[in-house]
């Protein structure tokens, strides 16, 4: 009898399984909880066992009873809430199931950008190290220590011969002296100020690049730059060039772009120029080629460097470059 | 470097307009910060004629000034013990707004009508004169606009100097540039000194430290009358923000300005032995210098010296010793040019920059020294009465020559991809006071002016001709380059592809600082030992929560999930792939490993609709569910993930995983332990994975290797076996597959159940096996064989028993 009892609560319950419309469920109902229902049939066979056994087993069967008429009710609940396969009875206005994706932090996203628009130009990419040498960092550069141009670099030092990079050009430096010409490679990654204010984070990001063969000139430059600006905002972008100062570029050049905020007609951002800074870039110095025993008569090069905290700025709109690093969700969410 | 537009037409002529000049110097280099109209607010403000002063009848400080404006005449409340009848003053009238945001507007003070306000030199910002109302010359005319009264009418222009160009940190530097592309002269003003016949000097120079100041030169005055400079003096100083001192400072101040050349005046009196030495500070010497700091040197330090101390920091300020005061008659002049590494460490080690330090450390003109010097004691003669004693000392032991440079004119075209002629290289060069000398069609001698100390090499030639061309008039052009394989850093292309499966997984990318707070190690329960408590430190970190380099990337992102649990964002899924930092023996620079390190917390389908997902918090299986598809993805399946039978000071026991394959662990998961949670002031259960992707990178990836398709169907058997309770279900799927039966294609748990009506102890795990052959279809002998042997299996190995199915 008990055998009985726990092979029809199996039994039903696989049946129960595979109902997927209301006739069969009314079948089921009829089969097993109906009045001449199996369930019932063997209820009247409680009467015939052993009498000590008969409080067990009625309690078994009720149990099980009401097992299968909460199973039966939770069932009809969930065909009636799928509905039919009528699709009258579908409320489409409520959200599908998506299955939403995280995001790319926009400096990733700047920076994978970047990146693409070098790689379809030739240039290769390479890293280096964050914690990095004075040698590579400033005299391989041409900035002997007290030169001045240290004055533009906030400093943070490990000790007196390790710094934290100031900025992605020591690649240049690295990668030339494993390598001959023709060179072309762009550096991404992170790089340190100690300088901390409403534009200012001690850690950002750049992306150095630069090019080395024979009779490489500075209207060169101008080219290459001129196809990155025209791909990384609008075809038809403004862009100046004008003269400036850094110790391993000679000539030097900042580089400005139409101010994006207002078409060039003068606001806050561009500080009524109508013009913003977007980057700086030179013909590489002989003194950073003599450092790596490159011939000065022979080859020639150009090399920038561009924040990718100001580009994406510019591009999104960003007004507080501490956002970038709270990892807010509401944040990172936006792009 | 500050001037003016009304300054600098004293030395060239330009018809451009401020914004004209302000775009020229930008593109010349020289960047234009910032153009600003001086006394604009003055426009409301006018001379006044004092006509009478009444006492006011209900105060008895203030007075009643009857004043005549052009044809009007008003009546002011002034307050000023100066006022008087007949002065000429400046009336603010009503409309004007002066600097400190003060609105004048007609209305009753105590009682009477006040129509206007009369200002002192300080309420109108022209000076910090605050003492009573401004006294002003009897021949300007009442009514007249104050502003063109006294010429205040003026633009500042301010030009942020490159290092490389100290010549433009003066007013005729920046008019010789104006002047090149101007096409106009540059005037200097003249000197012409009275001649002069003396009976020798009445002073010694003596100059030990050669190479630290290659000239010094110096000259005496006497009868010098100490006073309050003219007016025109001080508005110019005052127009660039410079404060008005006396005659004698305020004359050394234009002087540098005008040329470039910091100069400094001595009272002689004060003059120890009549006798200035320029050597190296002793030991133990101090100097108050002018600011009234006491300050230490040291030997490194150049000093101007008397016979017995110092008097001025070389080059940086002068001391207070020697200080010119108003009852000062005879000044020591001083012009000099000093090493530009010896005064920078010097004012470096002081931390004192002064407007002379600034320029001797970018270098100043060795050929412009007795220049100025002769323009200060011309304008002593004129503002001081001075009388300059004849000669001087000019002590030049170990001056530069003037750079001899040669130009090729092929080279030069190629490089800035112009094709120039040899004339119009010498063009732009003279224009700017280079001497050129074409050698022949292909080469020029340049001579360097000594303003220029930034000229060393043909380059720097370069890149004048490139700056006088203008750079916007060189053509745009591509390299031609061979073509080549552009060639891809592996380990970047990993990351990238971990960024992909990351947010496909819904996790969202932080990037925090590489530098973090070192209390951090002890918030995550770090062992003394630990090696993650071993760190690359900064020395001159920004603040103490930023001192060490990160060796974990775990508590930038606890942080990140506070930050957002804050702002009311509960769900949280973040991840980095960042740098970690671990100083290394023998090594100069630190080893740097990328790792990847991800946090979740919140509801388990944070931003998908509640509708279809609920609302179920996140568990244990969500953060070894990422690493699983992570590891998939990455086609790495020998890697596993095992409970941990080592542990994490910051994970809750029993639930540590570790990611390895065989001995390498590759990282690990698991839940934050409460105590962690607590000190990070976190409140919600939180998962996190913590992985080494230098390891990662390099194992091996499973290979893309092609497995026909099946051609025949495939059955699934089910089994149900009670187990005690200590049998994991990832155990029976192990021994199912490790079985070794040709035929199990997958094996899958769909249900462990515990509880009624199994024994206490005990729990149902209930698995699903795909058997598929090659060979043929297999009918229920076939895989009966099979599957009773796979029950045996576990009811031998688990101390099973079969439960129906």
């Amino acid at each position: 009898m008990e055998d009985e009892l726990l092979a029809l609560q199996d039994e039903a319950g696989v049946e129960l399984a595979s109902v997927v419309d209301n006739n069969a469920l009314e079948q089921f109902r009829v089969r097993y909880l109906g009045r001449k229902g199996l369930f019932s049939g063997l209820m009247r066979k409680l009467g015939q066992v052993a009498k000590e056994d008969r409080p067990r087993l009625g309690k078994l069967a009720n149990e099980i009873k009401q097992n299968l008429e909460k199973a039966f009710t939770a069932r009809k609940e969930i065909l009636s809430r799928q509905g039919s396969t009528d699709s009258a009875a579908f409320d489409l206005t409520l959200p599908g199931r998506c299955y939403p994706f995280g995001k790319l932090h926009p400096v990733t996203q700047i920076m994978d950008e970047i990146c693409e628009i070098f790689a379809g130009l030739g240039f290769g990419i390479a890293e280096g190290p964050d914690v990095e040498t004075d040698f590579y960092n400033f005299e391989a550069l041409n900035i002997p220590p007290h030169h001045p141009a240290r004055d533009m670099h906030d400093t943070f030092y490990i000790n007196d011969k390790v710094l934290l990079r100031t900025h992605t050009s020591p690649m240049q430096a690295r990668i030339m002296e494993n390598n001959s010409p023709p060179l072309r490679f762009i550096a991404p990654g992170k790089v340190y100020r100690c300088d901390s204010d409403i534009t200012h984070t001690p850690m950002f990001h750049q992306v150095e690049g630069f090019l080395v063969d024979h009779k490489v000139s500075f209207a060169d430059l101008k080219g290459v730059l001129s196809v990155f600006i025209a791909r990384m905002f609008d075809a038809d972008t403004p862009i100046r060039f004008r003269p400036s100062f850094f110790p391993f570029t000679e000539p030097s050049a900042e580089v400005d772009i139409g101010c994006v905020m207002c078409g060039g007609k003068g606001c806050r951002v561009c500080k009524q120029t109508g013009w913003l800074e977007i980057l700086g870039a030179g013909l590489i110095d002989p003194e950073v080629f003599k450092k790596v025993d490159y011939d000065i008569d022979e080859y020639s090069g150009f090399a920038f460097g561009l924040g990718v905290e100001r580009i994406a700025m510019l591009k999104y709109g960003i007004n507080d470059i501490r956002l970038y690093y709270e990892n807010d969700l509401r944040f990172l969410g936006q792009f | 470097m500050k001037f003016t537009l009304n300054w600098l037409k004293k030395y060239v002529d330009f018809t451009m307009s401020s914004a004209e000049l302000a775009e020229r110097l930008t593109m010349a280099g020289l960047e234009v910060d910032s153009v600003d109209e001086l006394f604009s607010h003055l426009a409301n403000v006018r001379v006044a004629l004092i006509d009478n002063v009444r006492p006011h009848p209900n105060a008895d400080r203030l007075v009643l000034c009857d004043i005549t404006v052009g044809s009007e005449k008003k009546q002011i409340v002034c307050g000023a013990p100066n006022a008087a009848a007949g002065l000429l003053t400046p009336v603010a009238l009503p409309g004007a707004v002066l600097p400190g945001g003060l609105k004048i507007k007609k209305g009753k003070i105590r009682g009477e009508i006040s129509e206007g306000m009369l200002c002192s030199a300080g309420d109108l910002g022209i000076s910090d004169d605050h003492q009573g109302i401004m006294e002003l010359d009897a021949a300007l005319r009442p009514g007249d606009l104050l502003e063109d009264a006294l010429g205040l009418a003026d633009t500042l222009i301010d030009v942020d100097l490159t290092p490389n160009r100290p010549d433009c940190a003066s007013v005729i530097g920046i008019g010789r540039e104006v002047a090149a592309f101007a096409g106009t002269e540059l005037r200097r003003p003249p000197v012409d000194l009275p001649v002069l016949t003396g009976k020798g000097v009445p002073f010694t120079v003596q100059v030990d430290a050669p190479a630290e100041c290659p000239r010094y030169a110096a000259r005496l005055l006497r009868n010098v009358k100490v006073g309050p400079s003219p007016w025109w003096l001080q508005r110019q100083l005052l127009a660039i923000g410079l404060r008005p001192i006396n005659n004698v400072v305020d004359i050394t101040n234009f002087v540098m300005l005008e040329t470039g050349q910091p100069l400094h005046a001595f009272d002689f009196n004060k003059i120890n032995g009549s006798k200035i030495v320029v050597r190296k500070a002793g030991p133990d010497e101090k100097i108050t210098t002018l600011d009234g700091q006491e300050r230490q040197l040291d030997p490194a330090m150049l000093m101007i010296c008397d016979e017995q101390k110092p008097v001025a920091v070389a080059g940086v300020m002068g001391g207070a010793n020697s200080e010119v005061a108003d009852d000062s008659r005879e000044i020591l002049l001083e012009s000099a040019c000093f090493d530009p590494i010896s005064v920078r460490r010097t004012a470096r080690k002081l931390n004192l920059g002064t407007d002379a330090s600034f320029r001797f450390e970018r270098g100043v003109d060795p050929q412009g020294t007795i220049y100025a010097l002769e323009r200060v004691v011309r304008l002593m003669i004129e503002i001081c009465g001075a009388e300059p004693v004849a000669d001087g000392f000019d002590v030049c032991s170990s001056l530069k020559e003037p750079q001899l440079l040669e130009l090729r004119v092929q080279r030069t075209s190629d490089l800035l991809g112009v094709d120039f002629t040899a004339g119009e290289l010498a063009a732009f060069l003279t224009a700017i006071e280079f001497k050129v000398i074409e050698l022949d069609s292909d080469t020029l001698e340049v001579i360097v002016p000594g303003f220029r100390v930034d000229i060393e090499r043909e380059i720097d030639l370069v890149e004048e001709i490139a700056r006088l061309k203008g750079y916007n008039e060189i053509p745009t052009t591509l390299p031609v380059v061979p073509m080549r394989f552009s060639e891809q850093d592996n380990n970047r292309l990993l990351r990238r592809k971990l960024v992909e499966i990351m947010t496909a997984l819904g996790f969202s990318q932080a990037i925090n600082y590489s530098f973090v707070a070192e209390k951090h190690f002890d918030l995550l329960g770090l062992a003394a030992a630990d090696p993650r408590r071993q760190t690359v430190r900064l020395l001159n970190p920004l603040a103490e929560e930023q001192n060490v380099m990160r060796t974990t990337l775990l508590p930038g992102l606890l942080e990140n999930v506070r930050r957002n649990v804050n702002h009311q964002v509960a769900d949280v899924q973040l991840f980095e792939i960042g740098k970690i930092f671990q100083p290394r023996d023998n090594e100069l620079l630190p080893e740097e490993k990328f790792r990847l390190t991800a946090v979740l917390s919140g509801r388990r389908h944070a931003n998908a609709p509640v509708i279809h997902f609920g609302q179920q918090p996140c568990d244990i299986f969500d953060i070894k569910g990422v690493a699983e598809s992570l590891l998939n993805e990455l086609r790495l399946s020998a890697v596993k993930l095992v409970a941990s039978e080592g542990n994490e000071p910051y994970c809750e026991p029993g639930t540590l995983l570790d990611c390895r394959q065989e001995d390498v662990l590759l990282g690990r998961c698991g839940r934050l332990s409460r105590t962690t949670m607590k000190n990070f002031a976190l409140r919600q259960d939180l998962f996190f994975l913590d992985l080494d992707f230098e390891l990662l990178a390099q194992l091996e990836q499973t290979p893309r290797n092609f497995v026909p398709l099946p051609k025949f169907p495939a059955v699934r058997w089910d089994i149900a076996v009670l187990v005690p309770d200590s049998v994991g279900g990832g155990e029976i799927l192990k021994a199912i597959y490790d079985s070794g039966e040709p035929l199990i294609e997958q094996a899958e748990i769909f249900d462990v159940y515990q509880g009624d009506p199994i024994a206490e102890g005990k729990k149902s795990i209930a698995v699903s096996i795909s058997y598929r052959s090659g060979e043929g279809t297999l009918d229920d002998d076939g895989v009966g064989v099979v599957h009773q042997k796979i029950i045996d299996l576990l009811l031998s190995g688990f101390d099973g028993q079969l439960r129906d199915v």
